[in-house]
């Protein structure tokens, strides 16, 4: 009895501890559509003279197709690469001189990529013009005036980040530099010139081979999701395939750019200290100026039904690595507060499951977790568990003590305390994410992105609190069936052959 | 009506001419920067009680969260190298271990359910005992922390769980190229032997002892050694006394002093480790770097700002922007806070151009050491570093945290304060003077990561190339001194070896039955049972025992572990077969059989009394499978037993062997009893001990 007093209690702390954040955060947040559709949210945090920022843009990889996969990423490279107002010496000149480039890279990749009778002398030739076209080009251009005035400025955290679903730019300025801000960062979406576009394109390249090819963990990533999606674009890596790497013009990024960077399809966040009487002239002042473009449709296509078990084994110099996937719904669906819970079950601290049985007990795995949204959320995806072996372990044992865990998630309802436990946490870890001003600028601008409202953020809360252990049953029978799943494991070969 | 509006447009857009900016900005110079509002962030409450704990409070009421943190003097560079990778362990089994009142996995039950957290860690010359709860538990939360802090347990069953992981961490310490130029290059800067880069190996791990994680509790948690800092949504003055009462009444305790360190950074040149599972060469470039009171600091950041701050360095305008050969490249000389930092360059390229990025970083740092620093620069750098000064304490937290820093290295309380003057006072002269003084273009040592077959050319090109093999030693390989047994630990066996009959006598005794009675306390209350237990060495176990509920049999071997019960048979689960086969380990006779074998370690420790018999502590490592026995020095008979068992039936079992008889030329215990946790757990008397029966062929096959 005492017990259950105890945990009542607990529970109405965390509860209304979490309200008083909703309401006072309702009051400091203010939220503007702009006439040509763009989103803007500002909240108010004035202890230090500082803000950050978030632009979210709802378009990732997601939005690729074969043969410029990896563009959506590229973009998010050449934002840092200025406009015509920044980052060029002549813009006349140097506009006439990309516009040439392209040309010159056009003629070149047509040769390039002939499929019979590849005439080499001719390649060659094309090759060298488009180069010189870039050293054309290059003589108008302050290297990267972009980020130098941002740094100079005192910007820290300068970065972005394309994902499946969204692409993301951040960073923070002290407060005065507020216009300034507001200057280059509409600037980047309403003019942005892709000057070094085939340099930046090695850049990326490098990336790829840095986050992909180099690394096991890297490897297996894009082979599982190659191997899980047969017809959704979430089957294709981030980076991009080499080929498209290799080949995809400035024209194209362009393209991309024009269709996907609509005001009505971004976001942005702006948290610190602001005063929004004066911040909203400001912001209409210099984000207005982006111009009014049409919605882009909406992806056709959807991941058919899985019916069959698929499996993908790297044999690598490396240790093993245990990864599996099943289908889920996009996290628009009712279920998503019950996949939710699922992993914090699953994966949330040493009280969770996994923990609990591969790394405590069994000793099989140096960690093991279960969670949702992989590699991205907006459309249907994959709940995804993985091992990481102990030495002496194989990832058949792994997948074992996972499914032994999944069928207990089918067949028993989970405690009560154990649900409980769960849902204070998530409150809980709510609270601990409003303290900075960076996090909640991209969590905010997340939230408005993926569900049109920011709100979403703490309603998601709401939810979670909702859910029974029926749903959970319910989902996990729905969702963990080995028909519905895609096995990916690194397996150690042994040393010599590839060594 | 409409007249009206216009003129009110007119009006509204002339207020906006005057409030804000020009109306048609075509250029970042045609943005006015007002002042920055002044502004200090407030600064953390300083409190030293007289034991010598200081102590710092930061009130912040954003959010109903409160957090704090000990930070306790000593830390990785303070163990020897014999047992590298200690700190790992006890950090990791310091909070998992649970305290001397509550396990780990109750701790965990009662925190996470709350949301709370109380977590270990630790690094170079710290650890922390940290915690962060909403604000309703702080009261249930805080004596769990000062629990934590003061009384460890350390439970086998935690730092095994630790060492598991450390071991998975060795194993795959070579996957990822960008681990393995990190690690080499420290090794490069330092020396292998240094304790600023040493590396933890299986057998370092092995070594390491319940003991030798209590003792570095007792020697580095005393008050004099720990600085607090709380931060969250409370009343200081409660919290103040709070901690008073909690801490104030703790005595002094021996001051943790920084080791002395030599460092042997190995001889500038070419180095190679091969990895063939890449696309990308990753370089490393290093020499020694300088401690963060060098009165040159100030300058030297401006030209690490220079050589290679954000995008607008030189490394990244030349290597990534310009050239495109990389991601990601980065460097500077590097401070450390008490002990010389290293200069280091790094940037990860594809193998075709793995030479051509080692010139041109070379030419980088030559050019640092040659060109002239353009004004551009120097003002870039400047107004970089002092223009986002601000963000240096943009919040109370880290306020807090430069306090505890600056506590912890003896600085002056206003040394961030002070930074921008020192920067602002930073001129190109200066930049050119410590680039010369702290960067050696001819002191370089090099190393390449990468698939050599695939670059441009060989690395040998460029000069004389040293290889760097980085296979992982075997676990029982090199086993440093320290896991050799110890001549007064051999002395010991042996008198224990004479008691029970001497080695040839125990060799010969390849299986023993013993029947007898057991009780078993449980629960529910105590049970007694019958049972025939049946031991065939090194490591097959049958056991059957007559309960009021129908008989059970187990059996353990490596081939096969099952359990047969009224309801049928049962394989038993892998884990729950290691730790019995682990238990088998250290059964007496089966230790005294493998008294040469030199996986076994025998070290003697300290006198402890054992009832009225004057026991000596014999430390056994039968393998990996840890045992502690008490033995009578005078007459070598082993009083006691203490071993933690990994499985679910788990935890810290005692044992005193109380009655003793002669079977054959064997002498062996015919009566046991046991505490698990502190707790009675079973006792046992045997009624008949054969040595060697005839066994049935099929005792150990599962039917």
């Amino acid at each position: 009895m005492r017990r259950v007093l105890l945990l009542a209690t607990l529970v109405l702390t965390a509860v209304s501890a979490f309200g008083q954040d909703l309401a006072s955060f309702e009051k400091r947040t203010q939220m503007r559509k702009l006439d040509n559709g763009l989103t803007v949210i500002i909240v108010e945090r004035r202890d230090a003279p500082v803000f950050s920022y978030a632009t979210m843009v709802n378009a990732g990889s997601a939005q690729e197709v074969p043969g410029i996969t990896g563009l959506a990423h590229m973009f998010e490279h050449m934002a840092f690469k200025g406009s015509d107002k920044v980052g060029s010496t002549n813009w006349d000149a140097e506009k006439a001189a990309l516009q040439r480039v392209e040309e010159k890279y056009a003629a070149y990749d047509r040769l390039r990529r002939a499929e019979t009778n590849r005439d080499e002398a001719a390649v060659a030739a094309a090759k060298k013009e488009w180069e010189d076209a870039i050293a054309e080009a290059d003589k108008h251009m302050v290297n990267d005036e972009f980020s130098e005035i941002i740094d100079r400025a005192g910007g820290v955290g300068m970065n972005a980040f394309t994902s499946s679903d969204v692409t993301g730019y951040f960073f923070s300025l002290p407060s005065n530099r507020f216009e300034l801000w507001a200057f280059m960062e509409s600037e980047r979406f309403r003019n942005p010139v892709f000057r070094q576009f085939y340099k930046e394109r090695d850049v990326v390249f490098e990336e790829r081979r840095m986050r992909t090819e180099s690394s096991p963990f890297g490897r297996l990533m894009e082979q599982f999701l190659a191997t899980a999606f047969t017809a959704h674009p979430y089957g294709f890596p981030g980076v991009g395939w080499p080929s498209d790497l290799h080949s995809f013009s400035a024209t194209d990024a362009e393209a991309f750019f024009r269709k996907y960077y609509v005001p009505s399809n971004i976001v942005i966040t702006i948290v610190g200290d602001v005063n929004p009487t004066e911040a909203w002239p400001i912001v209409e002042k210099y984000f207005g100026r982006l111009p009014k473009s049409p919605q882009p449709e909406a992806l056709r296509t959807v991941e058919p039904p899985q019916i069959g078990e698929r499996t993908v084994v790297l044999r690598e110099t490396s240790q093993p690595i245990y990864l599996e996937g099943y289908h889920r719904p996009s996290a628009a669906d009712k279920d998503d507060p019950t996949y939710s819970v699922i992993s914090m079950l699953m994966s949330s601290g040493r009280t969770s499951r996994l923990y609990k049985s591969l790394v405590r007990d069994k000793k099989i795995a140096a960690g093991a977790s279960g969670f949702s949204g992989f590699p991205g959320e907006k459309y249907p995806n994959l709940f995804t568990f993985y091992g990481i072996t102990t030495p002496g372990h194989t990832p058949d044992e792994v997948a074992e003590a996972i499914h032994a865990e999944i069928d207990k998630l089918k067949t028993e309802d989970v405690p009560a305390e154990e649900l409980a436990s769960v849902k204070t946490r998530v409150k809980a870890d709510l609270i601990r994410r409003l303290g900075s001003n960076s996090g909640l600028a991209l969590q905010l601008a997340e939230a408005q992105t993926l569900y049109g409202d920011w709100r979403e953020l703490f309603r998601q809360v709401d939810a979670i609190d909702k859910v029974t252990a029926a749903d959970v049953k319910r989902v996990a029978n729905a969702t963990f069936s080995a028909n519905n799943r895609t096995v990916a494991k690194v397996e150690s070969a042994p040393k010599g052959g590839a060594k | 009506m409409k007249r009206v509006n216009t003129a009110f447009a007119v009006f509204a857009s002339l207020l906006m001419l005057a409030g804000n900016a020009p109306a048609q900005v075509n250029s970042v110079n045609d943005i006015k920067t007002p002042p920055l509002r002044k502004f200090s962030m407030p600064q953390p409450k300083r409190i030293v009680l007289p034991n010598g704990m200081v102590i710092f409070l930061q009130e912040d009421h954003e959010l109903p969260l409160i957090s704090g943190s000990a930070t306790i003097r000593g830390g990785s560079r303070d163990i020897p190298a014999a047992k590298a990778g200690m700190l790992g362990i006890y950090s990791g089994s310091w909070r998992t271990g649970g305290t001397t009142s509550k396990t780990g996995d109750e701790l965990d039950q009662f925190l996470e359910s709350r949301a709370a957290r109380v977590e270990t860690g630790g690094g170079v010359d710290s650890t922390s005992v940290s915690m962060s709860v909403l604000k309703g538990d702080f009261d249930t939360v805080f004596p769990i922390w000062v629990d934590v802090l003061r009384n460890p347990a350390f439970r086998e069953e935690k730092i095994t769980l630790a060492k598991t992981g450390a071991n998975t961490g060795i194993s795959r310490r070579n996957d990822e190229p960008g681990g393995i130029l990190g690690r080499e290059l420290g090794k490069l800067g330092y020396g292998t032997d240094s304790p600023y880069s040493r590396q933890s190996e299986y057998a370092t791990i092995a070594s390491i002892t319940r003991d030798d994680l209590l003792a570095f509790h007792r020697q580095t948690v005393h008050p004099n050694n720990i600085i607090l800092a709380f931060i969250g949504d409370f009343d200081s003055a409660k919290v103040e006394k709070k901690l008073r009462d909690t801490f104030g009444s703790w005595a002094k305790g021996p001051q943790v002093a920084k080791p002395a360190s030599a460092f042997t950074p190995a001889k500038p040149g070419l180095y190679l480790v091969a990895k063939d599972d890449v696309t990308q060469a990753n370089i490393g470039i290093v020499h020694a770097g300088i401690e963060r009171n060098n009165p040159d600091y100030a300058a030297v950041q401006v030209m690490n700002e220079i050589f290679s701050g954000g995008f607008s360095g030189r490394l990244m305008q030349t290597l990534r922007s310009q050239r495109g050969l990389t991601y990601g490249v980065g460097g500077g000389v590097g401070a450390a806070w008490d002990y010389p930092g290293l200069f280091r360059v790094q940037m990860a390229t594809k193998s075709t151009t793995a030479i051509e990025s080692v010139q041109a970083l070379k030419e980088e740092i030559a050019k640092l050491t040659t060109a002239p620093v353009t004004a551009d620069e120097i003002s870039l750098a400047k107004e970089s570093i002092l223009n986002a000064f601000v963000f240096t304490m943009d919040t109370r937290e880290k306020a807090l945290q430069q306090q505890v820093l600056l506590e912890f290295y003896g600085f002056p309380s206003n040394y961030f304060q002070q930074y921008p003057s020192l920067i602002e006072k930073v001129t190109a002269d200066d930049v050119q003077r410590v680039a010369k003084k702290y960067v050696h273009p001819d002191q370089l040592a090099i190393l390449v990561v990468g698939k050599e077959a695939d670059f441009e050319k060989p690395l040998s090109s460029l000069g004389q190339v040293t290889k760097i093999d980085i296979t992982i030693p075997e676990a029982n390989a090199g086993a440093p001194a320290s896991t050799s047994s110890n001549a007064e630990g051999m002395a010991l066996l042996n008198k224990v070896r004479d008691f029970v009959g001497g080695q040839a006598a125990i060799d010969a005794v390849k299986t023993v039955r013993i029947t007898g009675a057991r009780k078993i306390h449980t629960p529910q209350g105590e049970m007694e049972a019958q049972s025939v237990s049946l031991l065939q060495y090194p490591n097959s176990l049958r056991m059957e025992m007559t309960l009021p509920m129908g008989q059970i049999t187990q059996v353990i071997s490596p081939g096969a572990a099952f359990a047969i019960t009224p309801m049928g048979t049962q394989d038993i689960p892998s884990s729950q077969r290691d730790s019995a086969l682990a238990d088998m380990k250290s059964d007496m006779l089966g230790v005294l059989k493998n008294a040469s074998n030199p996986k076994y370690v025998f070290t003697a420790g300290k006198m402890e009394k054992i009832g009225d018999v004057n026991a000596q502590i014999l430390d056994i490592n039968a393998d990996g499978s840890m045992t502690r026995w008490y033995v009578d020095p005078a007459s070598g008979r082993l009083v006691r037993t203490q071993r933690t068992s990994s499985g679910p039936q788990g935890g810290d079992v005692v044992t005193d062997y109380l009655t003793w008889q002669k079977y054959g030329s064997v002498n062996m215990v015919t009566s046991t009893s046991s505490t698990r946790n502190g707790e009675p757990y079973t006792s046992q008397t045997a009624t008949n001990v054969e040595i060697n029966p005839a066994v049935d062929e099929k005792a150990f096959v599962k039917p």
